[in-house]
């Protein structure tokens, strides 16, 4: 496979393969690898630009959720709340646009919503000390409850008329790529920049690599959960607003449908334990690029929705049985213990 | 032949790198074997396998002469060893009964049945706990006991028994010691890991000791000596007893200006209206039990626990009263608390010696989105690396990957990173080899030196005497003696410690 021919090149390549074989990552890049070349050869439309963009494109919003997500995943947390937060948040600014507020107002009414709700889940999990899990499963429910109850009815809400700057969004594209892949690109260099340079990022794995300790050494552990669960509320509503625009609506009901899982397939799949103290903005690319193609893939061979799901669940699966084959949880080796 | 378990030429690899290799040993049967060595040195391997916990690399495993390989725990049983855990192996929600009987219920059990042939087991072994109580009320020393007998009840003839001694008060160890004899008396085989080398020498029948995997010696406990094992252990004489410093050739440091001080402070019930206060430039050490609450006093002190709201006695420090809510509060008026348990608030697992160390230096300042390298990381830790001779495979090593004396010092380089003018170190050697002790040793008494306050909690008396200037004792939540160093026996403090 090696293209080099020359021996050096050759070996540093096979020892490359070796390592990249021992994390889960090196699992996954081999798997989308393989269903990207079986893909290519199977379907003859799959290799198209076209289809290439339109690829990355689908997947970029589960990406742009997945980015908030790896962020408090990292700090051993998790956010099942987000998908509520952004149709509530969405939907809400677009019913208040239409009630007589100017767009830019309704819009940043439904910012100042999103940062609330991620406020208050922070507040729960910080000071009231419940679990993240049932914290957020918990607020999901709440957020979209109160949604539904007091601020709009209609499960589909339009983007309101004579606001066609936002629509353009969606449509639009910046050096021949479309926005939503842009936008996707930047903040992926934006949480990796935060992840890797800023102490608010280094102190994210320090919490998640072990709490007591990072609480010990000081910490500021309530401020840092609320901001997670804050961060994470907006990245929703971010994504909500750049689905809205390219769909020209939102949809509450996704809300009851299967994203949440998604996202957080993306976040495992790429290698973010959900132990915390681990992963990447990188993993998140390899896990959107990998579901991408998967979806993609199953949906011009027309494969049935359930189906799919249950391809998903397969994946999932053998990720997870393949990273514990190869990095075993042996006390000699690696002492982090399952959670 | 009376071995009961022989090792021919066994090798145990992990990844390549072996944990033991090329060791012959042998078990006899009715004696107690202690097993020493420094930490790393594959006593626990070696007793996993024999557990069925790993299976040998190479080499072989005789069972009474017969080659076998135990593929489980439940295997090993079967052949009649069984394990005792540092941590013991119960479920705590269950009774004494229930624990003795794990595993083999019916599919209808009686609740009376189990307790009353429970009741008889325990009799036969002359143990006093009652089989209807839950096991999370039971102390270390009951807890042992129960899974002993669940142990003779799955007639085991080879028992392991890692470093169970730790966690017991003297009076405790007294009562396990007799049990082993027992044990024995009764044609029972026993291995018995220890930190504790005057226990080996006085319990044990024949002694092995390993170092670096390779087992150095085994031979009657009667031809050991401390000296001998030590040596025999770290391989070099060391310069000067580890412990020894001689007393009387040392003058206590005279106390600076009162930094903290604790006045009736209360918690629960393990804390009960303690008084203490620690001066710059000391150190002042702490004794006592396990239970007596000289750890959570001072994590009182550190902010990491809570002191009772109300009647909870007042801190001071360095004269102005406080009450910190959160570690953070603590650390940035230049409190460290050094934990005792590395693995549960220390390390970060998953990151590297320098970033470890560096988290301390991060954690203290505030602004959340200033910027951050790798390189800064590197800069700001090297220097305490070269300091404490942190040793390490490769830079990047993981921090897990460390032998438990340099990860010990990654976490008092984390803390003293941050510039502290109180220092508590919580049983600072507790799994720290032989070589390390001494270097921890000589930096705390460096930063008293260097002016600042330090607290010594230890449950170990050698340790206690040859660093402090001043001794706490504390016993039941309080402290009850203060003694200055020239008046210190062992004999004294425990006297006050136990009474």
């Amino acid at each position: 496979m090696s293209q080099g021919g020359i021996s050096t090149g050759s070996s540093r390549f096979f020892l490359a393969a070796q390592r990249s074989l021992r994390s889960q990552e090196g699992i996954v890049l081999i798997l989308a690898a393989a269903a990207f070349t079986v893909f290519s050869f199977l379907l003859p439309s799959f290799l198209s630009a076209g289809n290439l963009i339109a690829l990355v494109r689908s997947v970029s919003i589960l990406g742009i959720l997945a980015l908030g997500m790896a962020l408090v995943v990292i700090a051993r947390g998790i956010d099942v709340s987000m998908i509520a937060t952004m149709v509530v948040s969405v939907a809400w600014a677009f019913v208040l646009a239409r009630t007589g507020y100017s767009f830019n107002a309704a819009l940043l009414i439904g910012c100042l919503f999103a940062l609330t709700a991620g406020l208050g889940i922070g507040l729960l999990i910080a000071y009231g000390e419940v679990a993240p899990i049932f914290a957020t499963l918990a607020a999901g429910s709440v957020i979209y409850g109160l949604g539904r109850t007091f601020f709009f009815q209609l499960e589909m809400q339009n983007v309101p008329p004579g606001n066609e700057w936002f629509a353009e969004i969606g449509r639009a594209s910046f050096l021949g790529l479309p926005i939503t892949i842009v936008a996707f690109a930047i903040l992926c260099l934006l949480l990796h920049g935060v992840l890797t340079r800023t102490r608010f990022g280094w102190q994210l794995y320090a919490m998640g690599s072990n709490p007591a300790a990072a609480r010990t050494t000081g910490a500021p552990m309530r401020p840092m959960i609320i901001a997670q669960y804050m961060i994470s509320a907006v990245v929703a509503y971010l994504a909500g607003l750049i689905l809205a625009s390219s769909a020209s609506a939102i949809n509450a009901r996704l809300f009851n449908s299967t994203m949440i899982y998604d996202i957080l397939l993306v976040v495992v799949l790429g290698g973010i334990g959900l132990n915390g103290g681990n992963g990447r903005v990188r993993n998140v690319i390899l896990g959107t690029v990998f579901v991408g193609i998967l979806l993609n893939g199953m949906t011009i061979l027309n494969i049935d929705y359930t189906v799919q799901n249950l391809v998903k669940g397969l994946v999932l699966l053998l990720a997870i049985i393949a990273d514990s084959v190869v990095n075993p949880r042996d006390e000699q080796t690696s002492q982090q213990g399952d959670l | 032949m009376t071995d009961i378990i022989t090792f021919r030429r066994a090798t145990k690899e992990f990844r390549g790198n072996p944990a033991f290799k090329d060791v012959d040993f042998s078990l006899r049967k009715g004696e107690i074997h202690a097993l020493l060595g420094e930490n790393g040195a594959g006593k626990s391997t070696l007793t996993k396998v024999i557990a069925g916990l790993y299976s040998l690399t190479s080499g072989e495993l005789l069972i009474e002469g017969e080659v076998r390989t135990l593929a489980s725990p439940a295997d090993a049983l079967k052949a009649g060893i069984a394990m005792v855990f540092q941590e013991t192996n119960l479920v705590p929600s269950m009774t004494v009964a229930q624990n003795i009987f794990l595993g083999e219920e019916r599919f209808f059990n009686r609740l009376r049945g189990i307790n009353i042939l429970a009741q008889q087991h325990l009799q036969r072994l002359n143990f006093h706990v009652e089989p209807t109580t839950l096991v999370s009320t039971l102390g270390a020393a009951k807890k042992q006991m129960v899974e002993i007998a669940r142990a003779v009840h799955h007639s085991a003839r080879v028992f392991i028994f890692d470093e169970p001694t730790a966690t017991l008060t003297p009076e405790e160890k007294h009562h396990f010691f007799e049990l082993m004899k027992r044990l024995k008396a009764e044609g029972a085989s026993i291995i018995f890991i220890s930190h504790a080398l005057e226990e080996a020498l006085a319990v044990a029948d024949r002694i092995s000791i390993l170092r670096d995997g390779a087992l150095i010696v085994t031979d009657d406990a009667r031809t050991f000596t401390r000296q001998s094992i030590i040596q025999a252990m770290v391989g070099r004489q060391l310069t000067g007893e580890l412990y020894g410093q001689a007393r009387g050739a040392r003058t206590a440091r005279s106390p600076g200006s009162a930094v903290l001080s604790l006045r009736n402070v209360s918690m629960g019930k393990a804390v009960r209206s303690a008084s203490l206060t620690v001066f710059a430039g000391q150190i002042a050490g702490i004794f006592g039990l396990v239970g007596a609450g000289r750890t959570e006093m001072m994590k009182i002190a550190a902010g990491i626990l809570k002191r009772d709201f109300f009647d909870g006695g007042s801190i001071r420090l360095g004269g102005k009263a406080v009450r910190f809510r959160v570690p953070r509060d603590a650390v940035k008026h230049g409190v460290a608390y050094i934990t005792e348990d590395r693995k549960l608030d220390g390390i970060f697992e998953a990151m590297g010696i320098a970033q470890n160390i560096f988290m301390g230096a991060l954690m203290k300042h505030t602004n959340p989105a200033s910027i951050i390298t790798m390189r800064e990381a590197r800069e700001c830790s090297a220097e305490w690396i070269e300091m404490l001779k942190v040793r390490s495979i490769s830079e990047n090593a993981r921090v897990v990957e460390l032998s438990g004396g340099n990860q010990q010092k990654v976490v008092i380089a984390k803390s003293l990173i941050q510039n502290p003018s109180l220092i508590i170190f919580d049983e600072p050697t507790r799994g720290v080899d032989v070589g390390a002790i001494g270097e921890i040793h000589q930096m705390i008494a460096k930063l008293a030196d260097a002016g600042a306050a330090v607290v010594v909690i230890s449950s170990y008396l050698p340790e206690i005497l040859s660093l402090s200037d001043r001794i706490l004792v504390a016993r039941q939540g309080r402290i009850v003696e203060e003694l200055t160093v020239d008046e210190a026996t062992e004999e004294r403090i425990m006297y006050a410690a136990v009474h």
